[in-house]
């Protein structure tokens, strides 16, 4: 097996991203696929719907206030360090937006029934809230089958592409991510049907990866494309390589306020960008080196637990005689005896 | 010896944490929780676990000030890390004792609102918060409520606009007849004071009002009769000592400014 997986974030978007897809939007409040929103920005993509259960530093909001999301099933939505959610507030108020809300353990178990490939899940939260009288699509009630206890199910989602950012990634398309196996995002990637484009900070090499199979939570054949992308998650986190840039969450918020502004923002930093990098370049130019230096996070907190995959060849039995002992080879005769004299 | 001066956020989070028992698990929501449970558990919840939406499961306080539910530090020498079903599913196996949040507005009945304000079926007119989060799932399981949220006449209201998260919903009696399997809220902490719930009617009261506050300024910051009660006191003062903790868990006032 060779297959290179890895594109640009041009190709990837273009090739695995069609109009009207339902997109599993990855990440949380850390890991958001920021390079990834920008390009779909940039390539105009229109009437996506978004399922996830939370998600934070306005990449989402950017993403419908450019026109590119007309439904989004959610838990959690905002720009956390603006504390509001502008873009989707506007849509929302204009009509332009379906919204479906349910709780973050009402996502993550529609999620993970998408991963089971069954097509509900019960779930303990939702019941005797509003969400439910205003999201009849994701839940709904059923009576227990085996006790007829009311109880809330939720609906299996199951996107057509997921789009996640991660740590690292092989070539052919093994996605490491650790600290929180990707929040949702292994059920999120796992359950989609055509496959996951994952941003990563690092390529490495497969053998590396096959080292250590616990931290993969996306493997190879369920992925589409591979994209090296330093930075892929800012303004958000990316464990071990960078933190939030709260003033930079900030400064999209005031633009995410306004939305005679908006568009402004999008010009400068997403359609004005070739690409991440030409988007890291204009951080770099506007507020200099420091900014993405401050962002350095504390390290030396790799594993002190030694790991061995070591396995066993079951070739070391051959020739060894099956083992057995008096008590054993009586019964056994004393069976054989039985038999015999019937 | 002079009092120390103190910001009311500061003593909302102190004697937030006070509500916390040591040896809990305690399921710590996004925003002043994470600032509060840091305190307990450098404090006199050193036993407290720590549970996160973003999957961090912890003995002990997180290096640095969490500024998200799956910030980077919250996994830095944390016990254990899943992701988010790990310690949601805790919730529905009835295993947290504590459900820590903060929300938006906040009723009687202890129901919050984090989706938004106004009429959602007015859709031109609805203004969007950030929707339920884990909040939901935490009140609807934990087995009991700890809420904290800044307080005006806006936030504390008769009845929330959009019930994201139970509290007792309409009163005695509901959560049970739902099979709801956590006790529902059990005490509210504010910019302005403490408060319970009734046994029998299910109603939020005050409890303890906090120094400078009086009952009047307070049922004045909320928009239905306030009950008080008989044995209504005020909340000590800070000491030096927790002001230099919470302050050091915070030195940039991102939660408590």
């Amino acid at each position: 097996m060779d297959l290179d997986k890895r594109m640009t974030l041009k190709d990837a978007v273009a090739k695995y991203i069609q109009d009207g897809d339902t997109v599993y939007y990855g990440g949380f409040q850390i890991m958001v696929p920021m390079a990834l929103t920008h390009e779909i920005i940039r390539q105009k993509k229109r009437h996506l719907t978004t399922i996830e259960s939370s998600t934070d530093v306005g990449g989402l909001d950017i993403l419908v206030g450019a026109g590119c999301v007309t439904e989004i099933h959610s838990a959690w939505i905002m720009n956390w360090y603006v504390k509001a959610p502008y873009a989707i507030r506007r849509a929302f108020n204009k009509g332009h937006l379906k919204r479906y809300d349910i709780s973050n353990f009402g996502a993550t178990s529609a999620l993970i029934a998408g991963f089971l490939g069954i097509p509900f899940i019960p779930v303990k939260g939702n019941i005797g809230t509003d969400m439910p009288k205003h999201n009849t699509t994701d839940i709904r009630f059923v009576d227990d089958p085996f006790t007829g206890e009311k109880t809330t199910v939720v609906r299996a989602w199951r996107a057509d592409v997921a789009i996640i950012h991660a740590q690292k990634a092989d070539r052919y398309g093994n996605v490491v991510s650790y600290g929180t196996r990707g929040v949702t995002d292994e059920f999120g990637a796992m359950g989609s049907k055509r496959g996951v484009i994952v941003t990563c900070e690092e390529i490495v090499e497969p053998e590396e990866v096959r080292s250590d199979p616990d931290r993969v939570i996306v493997p190879y054949y369920k992925t589409l494309a591979v994209v090296h992308c330093p930075y892929g998650a800012h303004p958000s986190a990316c464990r071990g390589y960078y933190g939030l840039d709260i003033r930079f969450s900030q400064y999209q918020g005031k633009y995410e306020r306004h939305e005679e502004l908006l568009p402004e923002f999008l010009d400068e930093w997403v359609y004005g960008c070739e690409d991440h990098a030409a988007y890291i370049e204009k951080y770099k130019a506007k507020f200099g080196q420091e900014g993405l230096d401050r962002l350095k996070p504390v390290l030396g907190f790799t594993p002190k637990l030694a790991v061995d995959y070591g396995y066993h060849d079951p070739a070391c039995w051959k020739g060894v005689p099956l083992y057995t002992d008096d008590r054993l080879k009586a019964y056994e005769e004393a069976i054989a005896a039985k038999k015999g004299g019937k | 010896m002079t009092a120390p001066t103190f910001k009311l956020t500061e003593l909302m989070a102190i004697r937030c944490a006070k509500e916390i028992n040591d040896g809990e698990v305690v399921f710590v929501g996004v925003g002043l929780p994470l600032v509060v449970a840091g305190f307990a558990m450098v404090s006199h919840a050193k036993n407290m676990v720590m549970f996160t939406e973003g999957g961090a499961i912890r003995a002990t306080a997180a290096p640095g000030l969490a500024i998200t539910v799956d910030d980077p530090c919250l996994f830095t020498n944390a016990d254990a890390s899943f992701g988010m079903l790990s310690t949601m599913a805790a919730l529905q196996r009835g295993e947290v004792d504590v459900a820590f949040i903060g929300g938006a507005q906040i009723d009687k009945f202890g129901n919050i609102n984090s989706t938004g304000a106004g009429d959602w079926t007015k859709k031109e007119s609805f203004t969007y918060f950030a929707g339920s989060g884990g909040a939901n799932d935490m009140a609807t399981s934990g087995k009991r409520v700890l809420a904290i949220m800044p307080q005006d006449k806006k936030k504390f209201v008769e009845k929330v606009e959009y019930l994201t998260t139970p509290g007792f919903l309409g009163g005695p009696g509901e959560r049970e007849k739902l099979g709801m399997i956590g006790g529902g809220p059990d005490c509210v902490v504010s910019t302005m004071g403490v408060y319970r719930f009734d046994d029998v009617t299910k109603e939020m009261y005050l409890a303890e009002y906090f120094p400078g506050q009086t009952v009047e300024k307070i049922k004045a910051a909320c928009a239905w009769d306030l009950k008080v009660s008989p044995n209504v006191i005020e909340t000590p003062s800070p000491t030096e000592e927790e002001l230099a903790i919470i302050r050091g868990i915070d030195p940039t006032n991102f939660y408590l400014g």
